[in-house]
């Protein structure tokens, strides 16, 4: 599975640098290095909603530090 | 005659402790012919006296000087002008002229200020003096065919009295200032970067109370090289192919801002964006990588920060210490442009980003519009050459 974090203006001013270190965190405690690829993005053209995470093809908008734990668990723990 | 030379200068004055004016002052003239006129000059005293003296004699100098009247008509001309001060029964300025003739040749006139520092590929050089009377005055001058990597140091005698009383018992004189930059120079440091660099060594011997005012001048002699840097893309999407065409064409390094800019730059060149995941500051968005760029940045986020950088710059260059050495965009591309750069060429594009007029946000058109063109004054008062392209 690849993941990858828009980290264009919109999406880092509502806080891509905390999703990005949240993947990394969840990743590494969660032992799934070998299944994820975890990479930025460079806007993904959905600005007004960000923060936007490219998980395969499907774009997931509008994440944040709140929602994170269920958006990780729907769209990437139930799917691997 | 023109070459691929250029004079950078930069230049910092520390005032003495209590004063409100410097006493002393600094006069930089850039004519059309590739001749650069620096004149240092310093007042008899400190305060408002000190500072019109100098005042006084900085721009007679370098007004003359520029319209090419011999160093005699100047020195007579001050002789007769400066006001004479009361107390002392004087009428005094020193001063260091520097003329800086085509990138080629540069002729050095010193009166009574500490002599110039002329370091030649990071060496101190002993240059040849003659000294002659003029109006009871003894002058030195120099003659002096210019190398590349030329540095020339000016500095009153503020610079060679720090810590005398304080943490010197003798202040440091002009051999440990040549010690000291030797040691730290390297080709990469711009004239303003070594002006501080010595500006905080003296201002640090006087523990933060300059006894005296305190003025280091840099002349340095580098490459000509031109950095591009594209900014958004063109308000019409016909005429990327166009903009990006020019832009490429251009000689010199290519710096891409902006998450369409790098798109539609990736596009032209037919190669990928492959963007970092590395934050170095969590408050600059990583950059990226596209075969043929030299950088890839975020756009107004990045460039807010470049802009906060060279207005520090020009005033006490206090931020140094970060984008002289921080792996972000924004220092990335603060080097690029103001360390290697003589030239700069801006491509801005006025496309308007829809998700970027978003009232919760705080960037928009405007404000890149209004960076572009601030940075811009910033870079041509570093004596930069700059040009604007809008798409």
């Amino acid at each position: 599975m690849k993941i990858s974090v828009c980290v264009g203006s919109s999406c880092h001013l509502r806080g891509s640098y905390d999703i990005i270190n949240l993947m990394k965190e969840n990743i590494e405690s969660r032992h799934l290095e070998d299944k994820v690829e975890l990479a930025a993005a460079f806007c993904l053209g959905k600005c007004t909603d960000g923060v936007s995470v490219k998980i395969d093809d499907e774009i997931v908008v509008g994440v944040n530090k709140e929602n994170f734990d269920q958006i990780f668990k729907e769209h990437v723990l139930d799917v691997l | 005659m023109k070459n691929r030379l250029f004079a950078d200068v930069g230049t910092l004055s520390l005032n003495k402790r209590g004063e409100q004016l410097c006493g002393d002052m600094v006069e930089i003239i850039r004519k059309e012919n590739a001749e650069l006129i620096v004149v240092l000059a310093d007042g008899l005293g400190s305060g408002v006296k000190a500072n019109i003296l100098s005042t006084l004699t900085s721009k007679i100098i370098s007004t003359m000087i520029a319209a090419g009247l011999s160093v005699d008509e100047c020195v007579s001309t001050i002789a007769a002008t400066l006001p004479v001060c009361q107390k002392r029964g004087v009428a005094y300025s020193t001063f260091t002229i520097m003329r800086f003739i085509e990138n080629r040749e540069v002729e050095m006139i010193q009166f009574d200020n500490p002599m110039v520092i002329l370091l030649r590929n990071g060496k101190h050089y002993d240059y040849p003096v003659t000294s002659r009377v003029v109006e009871g005055k003894t002058i030195h001058e120099t003659r002096l065919t210019l190398e590349l990597n030329d540095v020339f140091i000016a500095m009153s005698d503020g610079a060679i009295y720090a810590g005398v009383g304080e943490v010197l018992n003798y202040g440091w004189q002009r051999e440990n200032i040549i010690t000291f930059i030797e040691e730290r120079y390297n080709w990469t440091l711009t004239a303003k970067t070594i002006t501080s660099l010595i500006s905080d060594e003296c201002n640090r011997l006087y523990a933060g109370r300059p006894g005296d005012d305190t003025t280091i001048t840099t002349v340095q002699i580098r490459k000509r090289k031109t950095c591009n840097l594209m900014i958004g893309p063109p308000a019409d999407k016909k005429d990327d192919a166009a903009m990006l065409s020019k832009f490429f064409s251009e000689e010199g390094k290519h710096i891409v801002c902006g998450g369409t800019s790098s798109a539609i730059a990736a596009r032209y060149l037919g190669k990928e964006v492959i963007p970092e995941m590395d934050y170095f500051d969590p408050h600059i968005p990583p950059t990226a990588k596209i075969e043929g760029v030299d950088l890839v940045t975020e756009g107004v986020i990045t460039i807010s920060r470049v802009l906060e950088y060279a207005r520090n710059y020009l005033d006490n260059n206090s931020l140094f210490e970060e984008w002289g050495y921080h792996q972000d965009g924004a220092s990335q591309i603060a080097r690029l442009l103001f360390q290697e750069a003589t030239d700069v060429n801006f491509y801005a594009g006025r496309a308007i980003n829809s998700a970027h007029q978003n009232p919760d946000l705080p960037i928009t058109f405007s404000i890149k519009m209004r960076l572009i063109e601030e940075l811009t004054e910033c870079l041509k008062k570093m004596g930069k050459t700059v040009t604007i392209e809008y798409y």
